[in-house]
């Protein structure tokens, strides 16, 4: 555990430093996977820990990204509304959560598309988000170095509270949740109480990313922060990389970030990036479940026991 | 309810679609005692230790569990309470060491334990129910014999007072269950009172201070083990369920 | 009273379509306990494959189904064959991992439609797409009413065959029991491949007669798979009768919100979406819960 705190410490100054000598195209990509990487470890907190699968994340980056817009434009200091955004984007996840979460499985998955789907249908219908033509940050709030700063250190906190709750009997309870709900119910674990709080605690810290993500581009329309292939790779990048660890969706949104540099240089790529999502989900099921760092860890055993293996006795 | 009951049951009913799981069972369980519940296959046993500790909701009737009413109250709050059950057919975490199974109970039971004392606890509890040997092993692996104590050692972890054990005898050998009745005896000689559902009488008889017995959500007896097994419906019931 | 009428009729009518398109998913559902997330791909690729042999053969709309039932019957069997079959079978609800799987089928599906036939928006017209006939009083037009005829008589079919043919005795055990329906001789490897065969060609065919209807593109089908959840939610899944009548009612809800509240068109269509959240949340026990019921109900029904 220190060693991991101390290896966490590291890579938060290495980045903090890194605008000094690297070139902005490169902190434009170190940006954009830190994004990834708390969509990511969010979401597995609740999907991946507790395995409540949630379909309709995207709703709690376009809370955070309007709050801070909306309050920008109200002569807020951008970053002022960074716990507003968080403090509505968890009160939603409990409104939303109190009669999805008495489903179980996919029962609780497919609620969470008829929920996604109408946000996004109200968000394009109502007048505040400014519907199609979209809303713009007051001028001079933009700043990349900061905007890349906070994004970084949010990056390493969440890393660091999901391996954190993993270790607590907070995690424990999580996952009692998800091998057996009713069993954990049985020796006295609130599942319900689990579920709302980890449900709340992974939407405020998706909001705190939809409003740097905000504050960064500047701009936002309900097909910005409702955009599918976003709202996909959140579900995608913890499954692919390994559910339920902490490893796994930083794994995943590695991968992803990368995906994501590929498919805008390419556009040969960018209009299959479904066949590629999708085929990546079908092999994840079909091959291994505990995607990347399930394989990485197969093979290692496999490797490790073909090494060790007794050598057979002469006599 | 008499004075010294810890446990009292009355006018208990449970409907599953049209099918009377229980129909009105009253009964009540002294502090410290060894109380089995025996009848054939599909009498509401397992029914009954569902809507005591609120897995599942009765129809109506009335649970008290040291004075309190306890019947519509989520299963979690009444193993809070101190009221705890094991499953019949056992439901592990698989993925976790048995050491963590125990642990969920000795952290979110009524005991809710919290670091070394959690830790110490949970030692405790392993070593009684003879899973140390196998302390670091995923659950997924254990045998049925050790899937069974671990129902136990996991209840017991929580603290409880009252202990509603779901045949944990079931599928063991001659001389797991000779270990299994030594076990249960030691849980009661710590000071907690236990519930236990038998299939097999033998069993039952030699460990239990007093029994109820059912038949299609009915009590049709109840009291010292050697007079309820000569109660002319007790054995009715049973060679009926034979003659099948 | 002339408005009521207006709704009941315009209700049946878009009931028999519905009905068609949610018993694709109940009968997957039935014998492998699998929610089909990839039905909404099917539904648009049944659109596209009528939309093609129309234009390139100006085969009509409804004749199409006649090649599309049979090869998406066979498309089905093979996404059994190839995958389905590989996962895990759950003893209690379905898996995570069967819903993820198909979620990713979907997205494949949804891309070779942009390969092929591109993102532009697509649409059928035919003779008689814009003709309409009165009805009980009610003008409506000629493609609806074909829709709810062929629906009606699909529907009718399918009932014939559940109820008269080893295949539909034999899914119809498995739906109820699947051990002992497997004890009795059942091949449930095969039933459940059928299943996922007949379930897949329900759900082309629907997209087809949809594509008569309305436009469409490789996004098109995910409201309707929300409303075919909703139904069969409503519903229970072991009878046909079941499912019409779901569909009925969400038909009836959404053209009475239609008729009578001036909401945007595109509330109405989260109208299924809250609906569905509502009745899963009064289902706690999701499906499962709702089958059971249904299945008492039937056979209390067969008893009388």
């Amino acid at each position: 555990m220190k060693t991991r705190g101390v290896f966490a410490a590291a890579a938060l100054v290495l980045l903090l430093a890194a605008p000094r000598f690297l070139e902005r195209g490169t902190l434009n990509d170190i940006w954009n996977v830190a994004f990834a990487v708390i969509l990511a470890s969010a979401w597995n907190l609740l999907g991946g820990f507790a395995g409540q699968v949630s379909i309709g994340y995207s709703a709690f980056i376009g809370i955070g990204a309007y709050t801070t817009v909306l309050l920008s434009l109200a002569g807020w200091h951008p970053y002022a509304t960074l716990p507003v955004s968080a403090f509505l984007s968890a009160a939603f996840s409990v409104i939303v959560g109190l009669p999805t979460f008495r489903l179980r499985g996919p029962y609780f998955t497919i609620a969470t598309i008829g929920v996604s789907e109408a946000v996004r249908v109200v968000a394009a219908g109502v007048a505040f988000t400014g519907g199609s033509s979209g809303l713009r940050m007051p001028a001079g709030s933009f700043d990349f170095q900061r905007d890349y700063s906070a994004m970084v250190v949010l990056a390493v906190l969440v890393v660091a509270l999901a391996a954190w709750i993993q270790a607590s009997p907070f995690g424990q309870a999580l996952r009692a949740i998800r091998q057996d709900i009713d069993a954990a119910e049985a020796v006295g674990v609130h599942s319900t109480k689990y579920k709302v709080l980890v449900h709340a605690l992974s939407a405020a810290l998706v909001a705190l990313a939809g409003s740097l993500f905000a504050i960064n581009f500047q701009y936002i329309s309900p097909n910005s922060v409702f955009d599918f292939r976003l709202s996909l790779s959140i579900v995608l990048m913890p499954i692919v990389g390994g559910l339920g660890t902490v490893a796994g969706p930083v794994l995943g949104a590695l991968l992803f970030g990368y995906l994501q540099i590929k498919l805008l240089s390419s556009p040969a790529l960018r209009d299959s990036y479904l066949f590629l999502y999708g085929g990546m989900l079908i092999a994840v099921m079909l091959f291994e479940p505990r995607g990347l760092l399930g394989l990485y860890r197969r093979v290692r055993g496999r490797i490790t026991r073909s090494f060790s293996r007794p050598v057979p006795d002469a006599g | 309810m008499p004075a010294d009951a810890i446990l009292g049951v009355e006018g208990l009913i449970k409907r599953y679609e049209g099918l009377l799981a229980l129909s009105g069972v009253t009964f009540s369980v002294a502090r410290g005692e060894i109380f089995g519940v025996i009848g054939p296959n599909g009498a509401g046993k397992t029914t009954l230790f569902s809507c005591l500790v609120g897995s599942v909701q009765p129809n109506s009737g009335i649970v008290r569990f040291r004075g309190e009413r306890i019947e519509r109250l989520p299963n979690h709050a009444i193993v809070a309470r101190g009221l705890v059950r094991t499953h019949q057919i056992v439901r592990p975490f698989r993925d976790m060491t048995v050491r963590e199974n125990v642990s969920v109970g000795a952290h979110f039971g009524r005991a809710r334990l919290r670091g070394a004392e959690a830790g110490r606890r949970v030692g405790e509890i392993l070593e009684k129910t003879g899973l140390v040997r196998k302390a670091e092993v995923l659950a997924g692996t254990l045998t049925i014999g050790e899937l069974k104590r671990l129902e136990i050692a996991r209840a017991l972890a929580t603290g409880p007072e009252v202990l509603c054990l779901d045949e944990v005898m079931g599928g063991l050998n001659p001389s797991e269950i000779v270990d299994a009745m030594k076990l249960i005896r030691s849980i009661r000689e710590s000071g907690v009172t236990v519930l236990m559902i038998e299939h097999h009488v033998h069993a039952v008889v030699g460990v239990s201070d007093r029994i109820l017995v059912l038949n299609f959500g009915l009590k049709i007896a109840e009291g010292k083990p050697m007079e309820v097994v000569r109660h002319p419906e007790v054995i009715s019931a049973y060679l009926g369920e034979e003659a099948v | 009273m002339n408005e009521i009428i207006t709704v009941l009729v315009n209700s049946l009518l878009a009931a028999g379509l519905y009905a068609t398109m949610s018993y694709g998913l109940a009968v997957i559902y039935g014998v492998m306990r699998i929610i089909n997330l990839a039905h909404a791909g099917i539904l648009m690729l049944g659109a596209y494959a009528t939309l093609t042999l129309n234009s390139r053969l100006g085969m009509d709309p409804f004749l199409s189904l006649v090649v599309v039932i049979p090869v998406f019957f066979g498309f089905g069997v093979l996404l059994y064959l190839t995958m389905i079959r590989r996962l895990p079978r759950s003893s209690g609800g379905p898996s995570i991992e069967s819903l993820l799987l198909l979620f990713g089928v979907w997205l494949v599906l949804q891309n070779l439609a942009y390969a092929i036939w591109t993102g532009d928006t697509q649409s059928i017209l035919t003779r008689y797409t814009m003709k309409s006939v009165v009805l009980l009083g009610v003008r409506v037009g000629i493609p609806t009413v074909a829709v709810f005829s062929v629906s009606a008589l699909s529907l009718v079919v399918l009932q014939l065959v559940l109820r008269r043919t080893y295949l539909g005795r034999a899914i119809r055990a498995v739906t109820q029991n699947r051990d002992a329906a497997m004890i009795a001789g059942v091949n449930a490897d095969r039933i459940s491949a059928a299943a996922f065969g007949i379930g897949t060609a329900f759900a082309a065919s629907a997209g087809s007669m949809l594509a008569t209807m309305y436009a469409f593109t490789p996004d098109f089908g995910r409201s309707f798979l929300l409303k075919s959840f909703c139904i069969i939610v409503l519903a229970g899944m072991e009878s046909v009768a079941g499912v019409a009548a779901g569909a009925f009612v969400l038909a009836l809800l959404e053209n009475f919100v239609g008729g009578y509240t001036t909401l945007p068109t595109s509330f109405q269509d989260a109208l299924s979406f809250t609906l569905l959240v509502l009745a899963l949340v009064a289902f706690p026990q999701g499906l499962v819960g709702a089958f059971s019921r249904a299945t008492q109900r039937w056979r209390r029904l067969g008893r009388a």
